[in-house]
């Protein structure tokens, strides 16, 4: 019995899978201790007198919050001599270019937590200085007097030979503090997004830690679970302040990673940094699941929120970054390529000295909310929008428990057009009507996620017209077909239950473990000379360091106690022309070479084969996969009707009036099929479906919106 | 047709993602670490007649010279569909030698002339000259390098094989050259393509509306900024340290009258170009007075054409801010560009003395070296800048070892320039106290040291080394920069600007200027962070 949990601002979703069939719950997050939530929602869906241990597979937004909120541990900072600014100068750029006011966060270890250590390793890997016996002395006794919480060591050049930092991490090792070594936790070039994935890892590990260690310790106590203790011995003494990350006995418990694979509680504790992005991760991996049973190849996941929108273009496989920011801070580790744009259901229209209508990335937040919500919002924002456009039931949002407030949002809206009159900023505006503010507002956020979905598709080489979108989060129903039909999507899929699709991915993602490593070996010609001898001895030197890293990589597994069973192993090379700076990842095989040039060529629009290459970094995955459910198949009567029609209410499409029927999502059953104008609701979330769309429910309950041929 | 709220932010946002997405391509697939890591490029789009319609956030140096560029090469050349031109020349539309931009029109069925021009702008490593790097010491422009005039790269669609031969003839790293040539065109058919796409998505009538309205618009903000500034002629000077042939100070003088939405800037009374190369022709004048009045919007608008429209500029020609050939101009586009900005907030902080900061760094501490990599036998030519501390606002501390002002460019990482050249990395951090006491502090500078592995020739140019960025409202100036050669038993400071040999084993030490204070020192309320986090009251 596997419980997949995603904990978000406002609700924890939980999702189980009993005996391959799925159930859903929502209940309120417990922001103050977040494990409260989710006992809940696990001991609600579990059921009394359940003997079964359940598995429990997490989706946490601890490790992103405390970024964001700069709320996580003192953190010790060791770098090589001479670099203990490095943190604070970044990479000397400014985030704005033409604000004057323009501020930056301070660094997360402040300078009196930093110290030089006097050790250098050249490029080539050769130890130029090592630190010495007074030297590591030094350190650990400033450490120990820091009152530091969690210690980061990242040196110059570590991916090249990391014993000065195994020699620090050594002397510093029975201070008893979680330990975060660059060479342990990324092992690649670039050292400033090397320190700050490190920085990061450390600033979280107590706190996830300890928030890991309650988690499981109220599991065991609820559930009355016990596990063989998990008894590796040569653990891997990094970390070990908290009992997770000492691993005495677990629940189990797992923890989605922003890579979409999830891993162990204790491992996560570890190298929480691993689990940043968490969250949408689930939802991805949710989409490729579906378009999979679908037999759909290329689709793009669209999670519209409340503050914001995740977009994640998917032609095969979920593909990985590793040049995401958070809270301007660079992360370095793999990351599923998740774009996300301030705009979502509670962003905020303004109109700008110019005469433009701006909306977002400011939002009403869940309080005030939007005006529509009545609790003393008073701003226009996109929710009020659509209710003014009639495309919301007033009495069916969120299945009726919270009804909206139309009156006071047209008046807002008057309000807001009158005021900008008055101050005799915008003429142009004033001739607006409340109508047309709101399909202007609805445009302009339609246009912010259209340039969202621009930068995954067209801008990486893909065309937009080959792709489907799945749809979920509260209010991604009520832009997607819009934005469909301006870029051209082929269609658009909204899965049952949008509003738990993401804790639905997290129950079905695999056991992932990524392993890289920096080698920045220069391959002469190997688009031409594929079987020469040269080329041959390089393959083979690139086999053995994989099997190396594989070996490093299975080790790890094993310490994890992690479930036996058939791993699959991914091997790739991230390649660039010698010279470059970017690499194109692509899989390793003996036309590495060859896959390069096309890869280029496609991102980049020309290819050099004349130009020696550069393999930059290996990087392998081990995927252990976990049970998948089966889709329920419903049976497709041969017409469907309708469904129930809860009523038929005017809403605004394209400046005209429409008579438009609501549909009742629960009521419709597999094979029903209408034109829009129409809108379909459910408990989490709405639907519309504009003219020029036709909706069909299919054998899984998805509901496939298509143009329909004039 | 009028203009509709929702459409004109829609296409600002179309145009302006062009020119993104241009850049994100040029800086993913270059080669000199000045376009791939330091990001020392800019890309843009402009209308048929030529005006900036949209410019990507890249470098603020080359907003108003971009134009320049498009003009010149269509006055010179007229190009066709699939031609594309090719220039450098500070006299016809460039800034400084190393700096290439080319051009492409963008044609439309049933339209004999472009509709849509894109361009982009890359600093090479090198372009030959005296010195590698081509940012030299220089007496005329002869001598810093490859001048090339309009000329066509690509015609019809294919490369011209003989324009780029004779280009990567004469210059150091010609493998570098071809391949972020190859990167800026293929950026250019990127550019091209979207801009047809979007044509062709939205219709011409439509397109072509925005585009116009968009320059309305932009002009119209401006406007609305100029009037919120009070009336008035206010002037102030500056001066850079020198022009490393003599001490003598550079004077630079401005005065901006203010009246209604109209402002008028007058570089009267700058001092005449002079014999190096800190001469700045019109365009990089333009582009700093562009760049200071569009931090004063508040909205974060594209660069368009529009927000010039209410600014006139006047600079006397052959004035150190509008040199005339065969003046050298290295140095022009990355350190008179700067003084420039400082001179123009200096009068501007009259006006508006609640908003604008006090002077930053004031210099890019341009280090450019070459010489022969042992490992390879190859030669080699290196070009960065080192950022400085910025100067305190009136309402919060300066920023320190950050780029301000007209560059915005990134450090290459250690771990990448130690890998690619003959260099190790000794130092690299904050010159902490550097910047300025006041209310508000400030930035502090930076330290870097760089110690050589092989013998290298090169230059700095760098500036504020006597002349230290000023503090307002009180505040204390930050301190003043220094250079330092460091051989084996011999240190030498170096002036703030000069060529210099560094045999193998010799360590160049630069510290860069802090900012300036803002406001009495005394009035500084107790920093939260001097408080012991653990000790409490007293």
């Amino acid at each position: 019995m596997r419980i997949g949990v995603d904990t978000g601002g406002t609700f924890t979703d939980c999702v189980i899978l009993k005996d391959s069939r799925i159930e859903i719950l929502k209940v309120f997050s417990t922001p103050e201790d977040a494990t409260e939530g989710i006992l809940e929602g696990v001991r609600r869906l579990v059921g009394h007198g359940q003997r079964r241990r359940p598995t429990l597979i997490h989706g946490t937004t601890v490790g992103t919050n405390s970024v964001l909120e700069r709320r996580g541990a003192l953190v010790a900072l060791v770098t090589t001599a001479g670099f203990e600014d490095l943190i604070e100068i970044g990479r000397q750029n400014r985030p704005r270019l033409y604000d004057l006011n323009v501020r930056r966060d301070p660094a997360l270890v402040p300078r009196a937590l930093r110290w030089g250590a006097k050790e250098r390793t050249a490029a080539d890997g050769k130890i130029l200085t090592r630190p010495d016996a007074a030297e590591l002395a030094r350190l650990r006794r400033a450490v120990k007097r820091s009152r530091a919480e969690s210690v980061a060591i990242c040196f110059l050049f570590s991916f090249a030979n990391s014993a000065n930092e195994r020699a620090v991490a050594r002397a510093l090792r029975d201070l008893g503090l979680p330990l975060s070594v660059s060479h342990v936790i990324l092992p690649e070039f670039r050292e400033y997004e090397r320190l700050s994935t490190v920085v990061i890892n450390a600033f979280l590990a107590p706190r996830l830690g300890q928030y890991l260690d309650r988690l499981d310790r109220e599991a065991k106590r609820w559930f009355g679970i016990g596990r063989p203790p998990a008894g590796g011995k040569q653990q891997n003494a990094r970390l070990q302040n908290t009992k997770l990350q000492k691993k005495k006995r677990s629940a189990p418990i797992f923890i989605m990673q922003s890579s979409g694979g999830i891993t162990t509680a204790a491992r996560a504790a570890r190298e929480p940094v691993r689990t940043i992005l968490s969250g949408p991760a689930g939802g991805v991996v949710a989409t490729r699941w579906l378009a999979d049973r679908l037999g759909i190849r290329r689709v793009i996941s669209f999670d519209m929120g409340g503050t914001s929108t995740d977009v994640c273009l998917l032609d095969g496989p979920a593909r990985t970054t590793h040049e995401t920011t958070l809270g301007g801070l660079p992360v370095a580790v793999p990351v599923l390529d998740v774009h996300s744009v301030g705009a979502g259901g509670g962003s905020l229209a303004r109109l700008d000295a110019g005469g433009a209508l701006r909306v977002g990335p400011e939002s009403s937040g869940a309080v005030p909310g939007p005006i529509c919500y009545g609790r003393g919002g008073t701003q226009p924002a996109v929710t009020d929008a659509h209710l003014l456009l009639g495309r919301l039931d007033p009495e069916y949002f969120l299945g009726g428990e919270f009804p909206l407030d139309a009156q006071a949002t047209q008046k807002g809206f008057e309000k807001f057009l009158r005021d900008r009159d008055g101050a005799g900023k915008v003429r142009r505006a004033s001739r607006m009507t409340p109508l047309e503010l709101a399909q202007g507002i609805v445009d302009v956020s339609n246009a912010t996620m259209e340039k969202a979905l621009r930068v995954i598709s067209i801008e990486r080489g893909h065309d937009p017209r080959e792709f489907s979108l799945v749809c979920y989060g509260g209010a991604g129903g009520l832009h997607a077909a819009e934005l469909a039909r301006s870029l051209g999507l082929e269609r658009v899929l909204v899965p049952q239950n949008p509003g738990t699709f993401s804790a639905m991915g997290i129950l079905l993602s695999d056991i992932v473990k990524d392993l890289s490593q920096s080698v920045l070996l220069p391959v002469a010609f190997a688009g031409k000379q594929t079987r020469s001898s040269r080329s041959q001895k390089l393959f083979e030197k690139l086999e053995r360091r994989f099997a190396r890293l594989e070996q490093a990589a299975r080790a790890e597994l094993r310490r994890d106690q992690m479930p036996g069973g058939p791993v699959k192993v991914e091997r790739r090379l991230d390649i660039r022309y010698a010279g470059q700076s970017y690499e194109l990842s692509v899989p390793f095989t003996r036309r590495f070479g060859e896959l390069f040039h096309r890869e280029h060529e496609k991102a980049y629009g020309y290819r050099d084969t004349a130009r020696p290459l550069e393999i930059v970094n290996l990087r392998i995955r081990l995927v252990i996969p976990t049970p998948k459910p089966r889709l329920q198949q419903g049976r497709v009567a041969g017409n469907a009707g309708g469904g129930l029609l809860v009523k038929k209410k005017a809403a605004w499409f394209g400046g005209r009036r429409h008579r438009t029927p609501f549909y009742n999502r629960d009521a419709l059953r597999p094979g029903a099929r209408f034109r829009g104008p129409a809108v379909v609701v459910e408990y989490s979330s709405t639907i519309v479906v504009p003219p020029g769309f036709v909706c069909r429910v299919d054998e899984y309950h998805n509901l496939v919106l298509t143009q329909h041929a004039r | 047709m009028h203009v509709d709220a929702t459409e004109l932010e829609i296409f600002k946002n179309l145009f302006h993602s062009v020119a993104e997405e241009m850049g994100a391509a040029l800086r993913r697939s270059a080669f000199s670490p000045n376009i791939k890591e330091r990001r020392d490029y800019s890309c843009a789009v402009f209308d048929g007649s030529r005006r900036v319609a949209a410019m990507g956030d890249h470098m603020p140096v080359h907003l108003g010279s971009m134009p320049s560029s498009v003009a010149a090469a269509v006055e010179a050349l007229d190009p066709g569909p699939g031609d594309i031109a090719m220039l450098n020349d500070p006299y016809a539309g460039g800034t400084h030698l190393p700096d290439i931009t080319l051009v492409m029109p963008v044609m439309a069925p049933g339209s004999r002339q472009p509709v849509f021009y894109v361009a982009n702008r890359a600093h090479h490593s090198d372009v030959g000259g005296a010195q590698p790097a081509s940012m030299g010491l220089s007496e005329e422009i002869y001598q810093e390098g490859l001048r090339i005039p309009p000329v066509l790269l690509a015609r019809s669609g294919r490369i011209e094989r003989d324009v780029m031969a004779m280009l990567l003839a004469n210059v150091r790293t010609p493998r570098e050259r071809e391949g972020d040539l190859t990167a800026q065109i293929a950026a250019c058919r990127l550019g091209e393509r979207r801009l047809t796409e979007l044509r062709e998505k939205y219709g011409n009538r439509k397109t072509f509306f925005y585009l116009d309205a968009l320059q309305r618009y932009s002009a119209h903000l401006m406007s609305e900024a100029l009037g919120r500034i009070p009336d008035g002629l206010y002037r102030a000077e500056d001066c850079l340290d020198d022009d490393g042939y003599s001490d003598r100070p550079i004077p630079l003088r401005v005065a901006i009258r203010i009246r209604g939405r109209r402002a008028r800037v007058d570089f009267a009374g700058s001092a005449p170009a002079c014999r190096g190369g800190v001469n700045a022709v019109l365009a990089i004048t333009l582009s700093a007075v562009f760049y200071v009045f569009r931090c004063l919007l508040e909205e974060d608008v594209p660069a368009c054409a529009g927000l010039m429209a209410p600014i006139e500029v006047r600079a006397p020609a052959g004035s150190v801010v509008n040199a005339q050939p065969p003046s050298a101009v290295a140095a022009g586009n990355v350190e008179t560009s700067q003084r420039i900005v400082d001179v123009l907030l200096r009068a501007l902080a009259q006006a508006l003395p609640g908003r604008i900061p006090a002077a930053s760094s004031g210099t890019m501490n341009n280090l450019s070296f070459g010489g022969i990599d042992p490992r390879t036998r190859q030669p080699f030519a290196y070009y960065e800048t080192i950022a400085g501390g910025m100067g305190a606002r009136p309402t919060a501390d300066g920023l320190s070892g950050i780029h301000t002002h007209m560059t915005n460019s990134l450090n290459t990482p250690v771990e990448a320039f130690e890998s690619a050249y003959p260099v190790r990395v000794r130092r690299y951090s904050l010159r902490s106290g550097s910047g300025g006491a006041g209310r508000f502090r400030g930035g502090d500078g930076l330290i870097r040291e760089i110690e050589f592995l092989t013998e290298v020739r090169g230059t700095i140019l760098s500036d504020r080394r006597r002349f230290p960025p000023y503090g307002l409202a009180g505040g204390r100036p930050g301190q003043v920069g220094k250079n330092q050669l460091i051989l084996p038993g011999s240190d030498s400071t170096l002036p703030s600007k000069a060529g210099f040999t560094a045999p193998e084993g010799s360590i160049l030490k630069i510290e860069t200027p802090g900012g300036g204070g803002w406001g009495k020192p005394a009035g500084r309320k107790r920093s939260p962070k001097k408080r012991a986090p653990n000790k409490r009251g007293r």
